[in-house]
């Protein structure tokens, strides 16, 4: 999970003693706010968004008009940037930069160890930078780390600032720290600056991306509020999906990411609902959502995702699909989960009849859970074809596709 | 010795985490099944329990102190909740186990971290996080891979099968048992970020096994796993056929971080795409028996024309019928 910038200020860099310039995150531009444009010469406003690259979109901005300071404030607060709406604006110093570094730690599965990446030649995208300037160090054991360590790393790449030598090596151990005991899976300093202060040289971080580990153990969405990776809020739907799995880690039905389409995914394991999600999008059909349902979830927990799933406004079909499963119970999750949630939402008078269904599932007692599903298709009359896996899975997609074709007369997408 | 590293005629298994839901279910299966391949379970406060068809200890020490069992427990099957995976392994280390499998999934990256360096200064093999186990069918089986009918998707064969997803591990040798090829092994290596086993890994360990006729591969985005195996072929140490797929190419089309399916199946800062894997096997493909299969069942295909010759005959169906219909 990805934190905001302010987040990031206010919960790790102060704990871990990284320096960041002053500031105030607000909503709207408040007396806090404008006390603090009061006080500076000239002031960095930023729209607080999880999207990346702000600064190409206009959404960040130096002022050193102060007049101009909370008209800029009010606009960087409440725009949109790449789609996303930002949940408020932080106002901070300007800095005198004299040199802007490139910092990150994250894992890197080559050594499968955290790896503190560092370049001389930061403030750009890291992307862009050339490689050769880019230098990584592998922390090979965890155990401990000293700043020692950073400083005979940083002398080996040819670091060419002796005055900085101490004190950025111990602000990447407190980096390293922050990312270790927050848990995170990335933490990015771009640009870390060498700051004039009067007449002293300071290093300031002056951004921070944060990916917080989702299995943490503290989960980040509870440290946190919850949010989703698609540069929007979470759906209502995504929202009440990540409530199924918390504090019970029976199995995992709380995977749910809405799309525009109009095939719901009902979709059992990583690799399964990868495989069916990606041969359902190349044959073309308009998918509805992302799941990944799997672990053997309890019957309950079944049945909670399968109404998220089918409360979705404009379906045309569901695909229930997945492999040979060699835990989770056929009958439990199809046969009780999901056959209860379509009994009651018939019962309830909520349930849509003209989606046409593909069952493709198999695993343990798959021949009486496809059964009990079959008899609950007749009794409430819902339409659709239920295989095992005699069909090849990737072809579950084609199959609704053809009945979709024939009986709705669905327009597939044209997939280049 | 009959069957790899993973899992051989010398397997003697203790569950840590025994009594739970999960692992209470594989054990009463796996002894209907192969009887006496589990040698032990390890609960705490649960020592002594008469419950499970194995005994049950409180401490992997006493299960290891036992006369009747201790001695013959050489490999650990770890089911505990997330937060006790860590604890769990290090009982194992402690406790002279070379081969763990970790079945549960969402274990915490950084755990995961301490993990992968304790494995490799014990120098033991740690199969997971996000493990289903694995499958000899010469053997047996560890874990709950194949379920309760394991003859459904496997049969004695030449195919070595690495997935990070256990349910296409299966789904897999399923597919390839109906079109005629058998498997040697199957191992289902987890999706985590820090993964223990890799696929590099595994080929290394088989590289000189003449009971591996041709490997499937399957993969997915995030991290750079695939690519590792791709540069062990082109460097010439793994020499026998390979069938890749790669599932994943989707999300692609996707906004940046969107995770779907394993926590290590997420493209960062363009790393870990699932076409820059693609590329980088169908380079090693140019010279060495390696062939991506665009679509999944075209493993099958990929296999056959790389010369891995049939285990016995193909048993397919021209075209398959639904079980049911309620629609026509």
């Amino acid at each position: 999970m990805k934190l905001y910038e302010h987040e990031a200020l206010e919960s790790i860099y102060k704990k871990f003693q990284i320096p960041s310039p002053k500031f105030v995150f607000a909503t709207e531009p408040n007396e806090k706010v404008r006390e603090f444009i009061e006080k500076q010469p000239a002031v960095v406003i930023k729209s607080m968004v999880l999207v990346g690259k702000r600064g190409k979109a206009g959404a960040v901005k130096v002022v050193t008009d102060k007049t101009k300071a909370v008209d800029v404030f009010k606009d960087l607060a409440t725009r949109e940037v790449y789609g996303e709406k930002s949940v408020g604006a932080i106002v901070c110093e300007k800095l005198d930069i004299q040199k802007e570094y490139y910092l990150s730690v994250t894992y890197s599965t080559k050594d499968r160890a955290p790896a503190i990446t560092f370049s001389e030649h930061g403030g750009m995208e890291v992307e862009e930078i050339d490689h050769k300037l880019i230098h990584t160090y592998i922390v090979g054991d965890v155990r401990a780390i000293y700043p020692y360590q950073i400083r005979k790393f940083l002398v080996g790449i040819g670091f060419s600032d002796p005055e900085m030598l101490r004190p950025l090596s111990e602000i990447i151990v407190n980096v390293f720290k922050a990312f270790w005991e927050t848990e995170c899976r990335l933490l990015e300093i771009n640009p870390l600056v060498v700051a004039k202060v009067g007449d002293k040289k300071k290093l300031v971080a002056a951004d921070a991306v944060v990916l917080l580990d989702d299995d943490a153990a503290i989960p980040p969405s509870i440290r946190f509020s919850a949010r989703g990776d698609m540069g929007r809020p979470l759906s209502q739907r995504e929202q009440d999906a990540i409530l199924i799995d918390q504090g019970d880690h029976r199995g995992k039905a709380g995977s749910y990411v809405e799309l525009d389409g109009d095939v719901a995914l009902m979709t059992f394991g990583g690799g399964g609902s990868t495989v069916t999600a990606e041969t359902a999008i190349e044959a073309g059909l308009r998918v509805a959502n992302l799941t990944d349902i799997g672990g053997n979830p309890p019957a309950e927990k079944m049945y909670k995702i399968a109404r998220i799933i089918l409360s979705k406004p404009g379906l045309k079909a569901v695909l229930v699909c997945g492999g040979t499963a060699s835990n989770t119970r056929i009958d439990v999750t199809l046969g009780e989960g999901l056959a209860k949630a379509l009994d009651d939402m018939n019962a309830e008078g909520v349930l849509n009849k003209d989606l046409i269904w593909v069952v493709r599932r198999s695993g343990p007692e798959y021949v009486k859970g496809l059964k009990m599903l079959h008899e609950c298709f007749v009794r409430n009359g819902i339409k659709g074809d239920i295989y095992d896996s005699q069909l090849p899975i990737t072809e579950a997609p084609l199959r609704l596709k053809e009945l979709l074709i024939k009986h709705v007369n669905y327009q597939p997408e044209q997939i280049v | 010795m009959k069957g790899p590293v993973y899992l051989n005629e010398n397997t003697g298994i203790v569950v840590i985490g025994a009594t739970g839901r999960e692992a209470s279910q594989v054990i009463k299966e796996s002894e209907a099944l192969y009887p006496g391949i589990i040698k032990a379970g390890v609960t705490p406060g649960r020592g002594g329990s008469s419950e499970l068809a194995v005994p049950v200890f409180d401490t992997l020490f006493q299960a290891k102190k036992d006369p009747a069992v201790g001695s013959k427990i050489n490999t650990a099957l770890i089911y505990v909740p997330p937060a006790s995976v860590l604890d769990a392994v290090m009982e194992c280390l402690d406790a002279e186990i070379k081969v763990i499998y970790i079945i549960t999934e969402h274990v915490p990256i950084r755990d995961s971290e301490i993990i992968y360096q304790e494995k490799v200064r014990r120098n033991a093999i740690i199969v997971g996080g996000t493990s289903l186990g694995c499958f000899v069918p010469s053997v047996g089986r560890i874990g709950a891979i194949g379920g309760k009918d394991p003859t459904v998707a496997f049969r004695q064969g030449g195919l070595l099968i690495i997935s990070k997803s256990g349910g296409l591990t299966v789904t897999t040798a399923e597919m390839f048992k109906r079109r005629g090829w058998g498997t040697y092994c199957a191992l289902a290596i987890g999706g985590d970020i820090i993964s223990n086993t890799t696929y590099a890994d595994v080929l290394l360990q088989v590289k000189d096994d003449p009971n591996v006729k041709g490997v499937v591969m399957l993969g997915e985005p995030g991290g750079s796993y695939e690519e590792q195996a791709a540069e062990l072929i082109t460097s010439g140490v793994f020499k026998k056929p390979v069938a890749a797929f790669i599932s994943g190419r989707f999300q692609e089309r996707m906004p940046e971080g969107v995770a779907f399916g394993h926590a290590g199946a997420i493209v960062e800062r363009g790393m870990g795409k699932a076409t820059d894997k693609i590329e980088r096997l169908d380079a090693a493909g140019k010279k060495y028996p390696v062939k991506v299969a665009f679509y999944y069942h075209e493993l099958v295909s990929a296999i056959e024309s790389l010369g891995v010759p049939r285990d016995f005959e193909d048993s397919t169906a021209a075209h398959v019928a639904p079980l049911y219909s309620t629609i026509r």
